[in-house]
């Protein structure tokens, strides 16, 4: 066997058995993705149902107690509270035990029947934008449909043909129909979660080394800089492969994330992106003197890299200069390849582009950490 | 001994920031030597060391070890070159045979030279009752013993030993120093630091570092004679060579 085939395989051996009795890491390599996954998974949540609402209900009447009660059948609005007046009403949305009050005036019912324009007045809490924006269009859907349908009425009552909407929307929900936001989050997390293990891992292993002298007692021996990375890499982009294995299971078992595409291009894009993750670790590693700083170093880059890369809000909501950005980041581009592979069932040839680039940041990372390396170490 | 030194620092100057670790300092130690550097803390003897391990590049004058370059990553000088730094520079978490067949592997033995040296060293730092204990849970001496083992296993030319008595019990001492003569029969350089001045004695030649300088070279019983003492009261020595440098009396202390 070549020498430095040899020397590989002792780093690897010597990585793997350090890594397995290391309870700490393997806790952290292994259990805390899952348990994360779990919990992000859970606590990640945009679907915006079953929002408090208090019904200030001065008319009580048939009308209204029926508007308000189909308005109240889905889960988008659940009643809360019925008070008497306003004043009431606007102190639950203070103290924040409701989010939304419906205000119907005294003349509501009459108004209706005569066809002079009824006005329910709706309180919104706006200091969440999301949870405000669904209940407001939830609102205003209802009120749409309820007065299309008062319109069919009348129209039937004075003998002529119902009305029917000039144009109609049909939407059919592709991909993800159910809207969960769990199928489109988790991969997401499941990238975000994988940079952040073998990212920190890497630095801190590498700078452990350099603490603790060992890399030193290296630097005497013929083991040259690019066997001992290549060495230190392996087991993490192993463990890292499992790690995405687990991930995607738990994903589908738990949050029936589908696996529709070819699972051979997610494997050949973790590769790639793990290149780009362990090659950030080490250059990191390469910055630091100690594992405190290996440690505050990997999250300065990790929190950029997980904000801008479209896990957790859409890139196209980005100002135009940070969307910019976020064509330098490999996370991006994994996160599309998993969504796409995972829900939308793309081929190489649709994410031809994002793979490439995962390819190139990860070269291109791992070449100048490997030079950062040599030259350190050296 | 050959005409060419295995190890030569020519006027070596290394600084860190402000401080001065060498000042000018040269040396040369042929082969089959055992040189002490001798000297207390912060003198530059763990900077000397490093430099002549290739760990450090000298800010000025050369540094030869077995005619290399020690600090150029080309040279072919760490298959000839064993260290045992100050510090427990092991892997802790890894066993005493896992440490041994690992640093066997970075230096390419085979298997069948590894069994042999693997039995050998084991015999001689008596560690082969604890060879599946972890290199944290060994005793200092232990330890130190280890590390030596790992540096010897492919019989390097010259081993570079930095304080390797420091923190260990005068039984170990004396082992260690046992086992340091038994290498030396076997023809191999020996480069010893170390801030404990009976130690000097033990020898053939010792720099006596002060400061960054090398304040006086040559053999312990020459230089005892030299100043009127017993080889055995070497720290007399360094004192008097210490005050007559400082040219007062009782700075050194």
């Amino acid at each position: 066997m070549h020498p430095l085939v040899v020397q590989y395989r002792a780093v690897v051996v010597k990585e793997v058995r350090q890594t397995v009795r290391d309870k700490r890491v393997m806790a952290l390599l292994t259990i805390a993705p899952l348990m994360q996954l779990f919990v992000l998974g859970f606590a990640v949540n945009f679907d915006v149902r079953h929002v408090p609402t208090a019904v200030v209900d001065r008319d009580n009447t048939s009308e209204s107690r029926d508007y308000a009660r189909t308005l109240l059948a889905g889960d988008t609005l659940d009643l809360k509270a019925e008070v008497h007046d306003e004043r009431t009403a606007q102190e639950l949305l203070e103290r924040g035990e409701a989010s939304v009050a419906l205000v119907f005036p005294q003349e509501f019912q009459e108004d209706v029947l005569r066809g002079t324009g009824a006005q329910v007045q709706a309180l919104v809490d706006g200091s969440d934008p999301v949870r405000s924006g669904v209940a407001v269009d939830a609102v205003a859907r209802h009120a749409a449909q309820r007065a299309a349908r008062l319109m069919q009425t009348d129209a039937v009552a004075r003998g002529e043909l119902p009305i029917r909407p000039p144009v109609e929307l049909v939407p059919r929900v592709l991909y993800n129909p159910e809207l969960s936001t769990a199928v489109y989050v988790v991969p997401g997390i499941a990238a975000m979660l994988l940079l952040v293990v073998t990212t920190i891992i890497m630095a801190m292993g590498l700078a452990r080394e350099r603490e603790s002298g060992t890399l030193e007692q290296l630097q005497v021996t013929p083991l040259k800089p690019g066997i001992l990375m290549a060495g230190k890499v392996t087991p993490f982009v192993i463990i890292g492969l499992v790690d995405v294995g687990l991930a995607l299971s738990v994903g589908a078992w738990v949050f029936h994330v589908p696996l529709r595409g070819n699972l051979g291009i997610v494997a050949l894009a973790t590769l790639l992106y793990l290149l780009s993750t362990l090659g950030v670790g080490l250059l990191i590693a390469t910055l630091s003197r100690t594992q405190q700083q290996a440690f505050v170093g990997g999250f300065l880059f990790l929190l950029p890299a997980v904000l801008l890369s479209g896990v957790m809000t859409p890139i196209h909501a980005m100002p135009d200069w940070l969307a910019w950005v976020t064509y330098f980041n490999p996370v991006r581009y994994y996160v599309e390849v998993l969504r796409g592979t995972l829900l939308k069932s793309a081929s190489l040839g649709d994410l031809w582009r994002q793979v490439v680039l995962l390819g190139v940041f990860g070269t291109l990372v791992i070449s100048l950490a490997s030079r950062r390396f040599r030259k350190t170490s050296a | 001994m050959s005409d060419a030194p295995d190890v030569a620092l020519e006027d070596v100057r290394k600084g860190f920031g402000a401080t001065q670790a060498l000042r000018g300092v040269s040396l040369a130690v042929g082969h089959g030597e055992v040189y002490g550097l001798v000297g207390p803390d912060g003198a530059g003897k763990t900077t000397a060391i490093r430099l002549m391990a290739g760990l450090l590049r000298a800010d000025g004058g050369r540094v030869r070890m077995l005619g290399e370059d020690p600090a150029n990553p080309r040279s072919q000088v760490r298959e000839g070159l064993g260290l045992v730094p100050q510090r427990n520079t092991l892997y802790g978490d890894l066993s005493v045979d896992e440490n041994l067949h690992f640093f066997a592997r970075l230096f390419g033995l085979s298997k069948e030279d590894f069994a042999s040296r693997r039995e050998r060293l084991l015999d001689i730092t008596r560690l082969g009752r604890f060879t599946e204990r972890r290199a944290d849970a060994l005793s200092g001496g232990m330890y130190k013993k280890l590390a030596l083992a790992c540096a010897l296993l492919h019989r390097p030319r010259v081993l570079l030993l930095d304080e390797p008595t420091n923190g260990v019990d005068p039984v170990s001492r004396r082992e260690l120093w046992e086992l340091l003569y038994t290498l030396v029969h076997d023809g191999m350089t020996l480069i010893v630091s170390t801030p404990y001045m009976d130690e000097a004695a033990r020898c053939h030649r010792v720099g006596l570092l002060y400061a960054g300088e090398l304040i006086a070279e040559g053999g312990p019983r020459e230089l005892a004679r030299q100043h009127g003492v017993a080889a055995s009261n070497f720290e007399a020595v360094f004192l008097a060579l210490v005050e007559r440098r400082n040219g007062t009396g009782g700075r050194a202390a």
